[in-house]
């Protein structure tokens, strides 16, 4: 199937698929089921901390009451992401979002000792670690979890992150992924027991694998960037991607650009897997959920968040507007917006993008502060609707087979679980689209990826 | 009136030994010890000792959990915010025994060249600088989450660590809030003192770790023998039953105030071909290392210190380390210099 017919198949999405065996892609053969993940981000406007319930962002209670509510629902793993230095706009760190967070590693060899199926997932950068150091440290962890641990990769580059490292900004946004390529290659010589001699640009290691193979192996490789060469790199490297791409259309298209990639790669089509990030408002009618999404909407995105949304983007001082009144008629003052720093604000085109929100926000009447709250839960996907709706519509991606999962992050921390394991799991598993026990101890089996050689 | 040291055993990451150690560590920390201290060697192929002492915090309820481990060949900031992480899951049971790495093997790893000795106690004294920098980053009640103002942290209560060494500078602030203990104790091991160098362990550590070196099999009154004689060459058992010599504050907050004694060896051999042996002869049934048995001997050896005052009461669950050292908890002083908003102040004082 070419990505034309795609398309075609991408328009008639509500439709059933036409080949139910290889609805999007010849070579590509559906499991028939989805997994869940839980994606706790400890950043940005997801986390609704005004809501009654919000607990600690840190304490370790929060995190037992999360992880182990995803293991009750059979999740297959529980990811950390990761974010090197504090967020900030215009030099000053972001103070209406959660901020702050455990380092992900030494939670997750916490969180090992408390459970004893979910996946371990920490996000970890290629840019400010050490390859063997990285290496040695998710090994540990696979062997503290017995077989559970992954490593969520990802290429952040900007000097401005370096600033919190030895080496600085030393890398070329260009050669992210070369050096990535390079990084994860020394990482999996050394879990293979191997003596390491590599001579990058950047730097020279030498060092020797000691530590024994964990029940899987070695860790399970995730990645997260959407980029052409991140496309690449995933489809050479990665178990699974995590992806921003969760409504139906765009979760089939990027299906079949994977198969394609990964193909070419000269491995299976089904040997990566697919996870978009979703969020999950759900309730017991269609009715109350939808009142429920304006209400966690409300909560997650108040009036100074909204002004500080446009900030982030225009890179210049935006609170003399009312947050109820248009988007700002002025153009911003930074052609990138670079000004604003997070993983997820580099290098969008501030001209035409505040120019298109502009347009955007007159034309379907919204204020500054109706238009940040409709932009939230943009990375990923939103899932609103009754228990039973959502399970339909989440049976209807395992028939197409468009992901392999869904990475929740919660909009409530710790209790943002409750609902989607006590109420969606069961209907889920009803449907038979969904597992019911776990099938194996280690993330490599509960993932359904095949043994290491 | 100076706080007696905590008595400590060492444990060594060693993964063969793994579901020994989480055995040793419950039994334990039911039996009342102070804290474990957890060396590893990455090169020997221990895990990391990070991960193990975060991995034993949630299977044992009040003792301490000291991570004896590089402050060189690593990046200082996470070697920060993994250690004030330890603190945060722990509730404040966390600890540093600063370690100095001179070797190649460790340099190369991180593609240096190994430091001579004396820069190699630069480096670590900048490296302890730092760390308490960036866990004092943050005020305690920089998170204000105020439902009013949209505020969730208010960054007049951040501070930037700004710090430039030798051969590493750090930005900062944290990315994780201040830990429970506010500073973690950071300490030096008698086995490392040479290596750390006058810097780290006669100004800006916390105390000083008696090294006690044992035969696995040392029975509870050869422990306790030991750590008596350990604490009288060190001078230590005069000054405590010595009136006059009754501490100032001045002495008790000193850098090498022993708070620690560490007993090492209780574990055997450090070679991981043993430990090969060792689980071999467990699988076969053999005991060879037993966690219940030897529980109860340091156990016994720690009643017999404490019923003469020579080492610390046995902690509670909710303790803190610095509460078993008697040290109080330090609070963050902001730097008007280092203020996280400077650039907003900055801006608005010259809009004026
Ligand atoms: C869904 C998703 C989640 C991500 N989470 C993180 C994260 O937690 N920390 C981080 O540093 N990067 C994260 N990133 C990845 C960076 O944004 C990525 O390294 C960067 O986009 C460069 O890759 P690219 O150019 O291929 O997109 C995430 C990316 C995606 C798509």
């Amino acid at each position: 199937m070419s990505s034309t017919t795609a398309e075609q198949t991408t328009a008639g999405a509500a439709a059933s698929p036409a080949d139910t065996d290889h609805p999007i892609h010849a070579a590509h053969t559906p499991s028939g089921t989805i997994r869940l993940g839980v994606f706790f981000q400890g950043v940005n406007s997801s986390t609704a901390w005004r809501a009654p319930g919000a607990g600690d962002q840190v304490a370790w209670e929060s995190f037992e009451r999360l992880i182990t509510t995803a293991e009750r629902g059979v999740f297959s793993a529980f990811f950390l992401g990761e974010g090197l230095r504090l967020r900030e706009h215009q030099g000053v760190p972001l103070e209406f979002d959660v901020a702050g967070r455990p380092d992900a590693q030494t939670l997750l060899a916490a969180l090992a000792s408390i459970t004893r199926q979910i996946g371990l997932v920490a996000t970890q950068n290629t840019t400010y670690n050490d390859p063997v150091d990285l290496a040695r440290r998710l090994q540990s962890l696979d062997l503290l979890s017995d077989g559970r641990a992954a490593w969520n990769i990802v290429t952040t580059d900007n000097a401005w992150t370096g600033e919190n490292f030895r080496r600085g900004g030393y890398i070329d946004h260009a050669e992210r992924y070369e050096h990535a390529e390079a990084f994860v290659d020394v990482a999996r010589r050394i879990w293979r027991g191997e003596d390491v001699d590599h001579q990058g640009r950047h730097y020279h290691v030498r060092a020797s694998g000691r530590l024994p193979r964990s029940r899987q192996g070695e860790p399970v490789l995730f990645q997260a960037g959407v980029s052409p060469q991140g496309r690449d790199f995933a489809a050479r490297t990665a178990d699974v991607i995590f992806s921003p791409f969760g409504d139906l259309e765009r979760a089939i298209d990027f299906r079949h650009d994977i198969v394609e990639r990964t193909l070419a790669a000269g491995r299976s089509a089904e040997s990566v897997q697919i996870f978009p990030g979703a969020e999950f408002i759900l309730a017991a009618t269609d009715a109350e959920a939808e009142d429920k999404l304006r209400w966690v909407r409300e909560q997650q995105v108040g009036p100074q968040q909204a002004i500080a949304l446009l900030e982030q983007y225009w890179g210049r001082d935006l609170t003399a507007y009312d947050p109820d009144g248009p988007l700002p008629d002025v153009d911003p003052l930074v052609a990138e917006s670079g000004v604003t720093r997070g993983a997820g604000f580099q290098f969008e085109k501030a001209q035409e993008l505040t120019r298109a929100w502009r347009e955007e926000a007159a034309q379907k009447g919204l204020s500054i502060l109706e238009f940040a709250r409709s932009r939230q839960g943009s990375r990923g996907s939103s899932f609103t609707g009754s228990y039973d709706s959502v399970a339909e519509q989440l049976a209807e991606y395992a028939r197409w087979g468009a992901i392999d999962g869904l990475n929740i992050t919660p909009w409530l921390i710790p209790g943002g679980l409750d609902d989607i394991v006590d109420e969606l799991v069961p209907r889920l598993q009803e449907r038979g689209v969904y597992p019911t026990e776990y099938s194996g101890t280690t993330l490599r089996e509960n993932l359904g990826l095949p043994a290491l050689a | 009136m100076t706080t007696p040291p905590v008595l400590t055993v060492d444990l060594p990451s060693t993964p063969a030994r793994l579901g020994a150690v989480r055995d040793l560590a419950r039994a334990l920390d039911a039996a009342g010890l102070g804290a474990l201290s957890i060396s590893g060697d990455a090169e020997r192929g221990d895990l990391h000792p990070i991960h193990v002492a975060s991995h034993l915090a949630p299977l044992t309820r009040a003792l301490s959990l000291v991570v004896r481990t590089d402050a060189v060949d690593v990046e200082p900031f996470h070697l920060a915010t993994q250690l004030m992480s330890l603190d945060h899951i722990s509730g404040g049971r966390a600890g540093w025994l600063v370690e100095t790495r001179t070797d190649d093997e460790a340099a190369h790893v991180v593609g240096r060249e190994a430091l001579d000795p004396e820069a190699a106690r630069r480096e670590t004294s900048d490296v302890v600088t730092v760390a308490r920098l960036v866990w004092d980053s943050w005020s305690d009640d920089a998170v204000v989450r105020d439902a009013e103002t949209g505020v969730y942290v208010d960054a007049a209560k951040l501070q930037y660590v700004d710090f430039e060494g030798e051969t590493f500078s750090v930005r900062g602030p944290s990315i994780t809030p201040r830990s429970p203990q506010g500073l973690l104790p950071v300490l030096v091991a008698d086995a490392d003192r040479a290596a750390v160098g006058d810097t780290v362990a006669e100004q800006l550590a916390d105390g000083r770790a008696v090294d006690v070196v044992l035969d696995p099999d040392a029975t509870a009154q050869e422990i306790a023998g030991a750590v008596r004689e350990a604490l009288g060459a060190a001078g230590i058992v005069g000054a405590e039953l010595d009136p006059q010599a009754a501490d100032t504050a001045a002495a008790s907050a000193a850098p090498s105030t022993p708070r620690l004694v560490r007993l090492v060896g209780l574990l055997g051999q450090q070679d991981p071909a043993d430990d090969v042996a060792q689980s071999q002869r467990a699988d076969a049934g053999e005991d060879a290392f037993r966690p219940a048995e030897l529980a109860s001997r340091v156990a016994d050896a720690a009643a017999q210190l404490r019923a003469d005052g020579l080492v610390a009461p046995a902690p509670s669950a909710g303790n803190t380390l610095r509460e078993q050292f008697g040290l109080p908890r330090p609070d963050v002083t902001i730097d008007p210099a280092r203020r996280s908003d400077r650039a907003r102040t900055a801006q608005k004082e010259t809009a004026r």
